[in-house]
């Protein structure tokens, strides 16, 4: 059973039916393309193989190697045609965005709960992971020509006070001095931890990961 | 402030999977419209392919951690999009009426069809005259890159099928766009 609407005049299910054998469905004659033998989904069945292992019989018949520029043809303008379709509607709808930003979940992303300090014994304050990489990634991100990528906290968060070691990954604009840019990315991630958690920061690794250019659109590099 | 727009693929993907929302919007902006635009041609309905795209987008969210290569989300998104497309399109009550209906979303109508100024127009007029079920499968496999058997999976029919759809959808792609060589 399929949700097939039927062509006019052909039969679905009879060839559905043949499963492997496809030689000749929609061509005339027995002796396919261009005398090769071979039907016009065999010649498909090659592109998408690649071409290989050749086949002599392919090869060197000229209305087979026309056949099979078609059918590239229309593949890529399939793609084409939907790349189009996107250039065509190039914006989002807010309110599928404003939609889409409401039903994704921040908590499956918050991580560990890395304990503060209490004044209170009764009181347990505590900060998130993912809180914790926001304020790295804010820190790094405010260093001139530099974007932050992977922001990983390694160590035991149990108690307070406890050491961690912290691995970011940033992207620096073409052109920025990038051994400059590292370091001070190092540093302000490392005095903004020591101001507003109780962490050891044992180290901050930076690595540069990437470089990204400033297109004219603001698009991607 | 930093402009995230500058930012490749693989940075955004690696800020999201780190929880920054607004990372992840900036990826769906970048590719939303290519998503929507993909899902259209498979389901032949906007209100699907939104629906589509944003339950496929939510369900990346979640997952994009366990994603090995980051570089490569454009590609992962995109099958995610099939199978929340493919997934409407199995739920869907087969209508012969209805499918007529979402015809007229793709294309530009039969009365546009015979003066198609471009390639792609005549192409996109050729792929909304099809049979839905060999639309879906063309689309799949040209365009999301699709084995007969992963479409087969993906909608719920046998590879046989599959087959027999696509050897339908290509004798006809082929000799309607046969003027335009």
């Amino acid at each position: 059973m399929t949700m097939e609407t039927p062509p006019p005049g052909g039969d679905l299910t009879g060839s559905d039916l043949n499963g492997g054998d496809l030689a000749g469905d929609d061509l005339p004659g027995d002796d396919g393309i261009g005398g090769s033998g071979y039907s016009l989904d065999e010649l498909s069945d090659y592109l998408d193989r690649g071409r290989l292992p050749a086949i002599a019989a392919i090869d060197d018949n000229a209305e087979c190697q026309s056949v099979l520029s078609s059918l590239e043809r229309v593949s890529a303008l399939s793609r084409d045609l939907i790349a189009q379709d996107a250039e065509d509607n190039p914006t989002v709808d807010e309110s599928w965005l404003g939609a889409l930003f409401a039903s994704i979940s921040q908590e499956a992303k918050a991580g560990r709960d890395i304990p503060l300090a209490s004044p209170d014994p009764r009181t347990r304050l505590s900060i998130t992971e993912g809180a914790v990489r926001e304020l790295v990634r804010a820190a790094g991100d405010s260093v001139d020509g530099v974007l932050v990528g992977r922001c990983q906290l390694d160590g035991d968060v149990d108690s307070v006070g406890d050491s961690i070691r912290v691995s970011i990954s940033i992207s620096v604009l073409l052109g920025t001095p990038v051994h400059e840019a590292a370091e001070t990315v190092r540093q302000r991630v490392y005095s903004e931890l020591l101001s507003h958690t109780e962490l050891t920061v044992e180290a901050v690794d930076v690595t540069v990961a990437d470089v990204h250019i400033m297109l004219p659109g603001g698009d991607a590099s | 402030m930093t402009d995230l727009a500058a930012a490749s693929d693989e940075l955004l993907a690696q800020r999201s999977a780190d929880g920054d929302t607004v990372a992840f919007a900036v990826l769906v902006r970048r590719h939303g419209p290519y998503l929507r635009a993909f899902a259209t041609r498979l389901t032949g309905s906007a209100a699907d392919a939104d629906d589509a795209v944003q339950e496929a987008l939510i369900t990346a969210w979640d997952a994009l951690s366990s994603l090995e290569d980051l570089a490569k989300v454009r590609a992962w998104l995109t099958s995610i999009v099939s199978r929340k497309a493919t997934d409407r399109i199995r739920r869907r009550k087969p209508s012969s009426e209805l499918d007529e209906q979402r015809m007229d979303d793709l294309g530009r109508g039969p009365e546009q069809r015979a003066i198609a100024s471009s390639q792609l127009a005549a192409l996109a007029d050729v792929l909304a005259a099809l049979p839905e079920g060999q639309r879906q499968c063309w689309v799949l496999k040209e365009v999301g890159g699709y084995s007969y058997d992963e479409i087969a999976t993906e909608l719920g029919v046998a590879p046989a099928v599959v087959r027999g759809r696509l050897a339908r959808a290509r004798a006809t792609v082929i000799s309607e766009m046969e003027v335009w060589r």
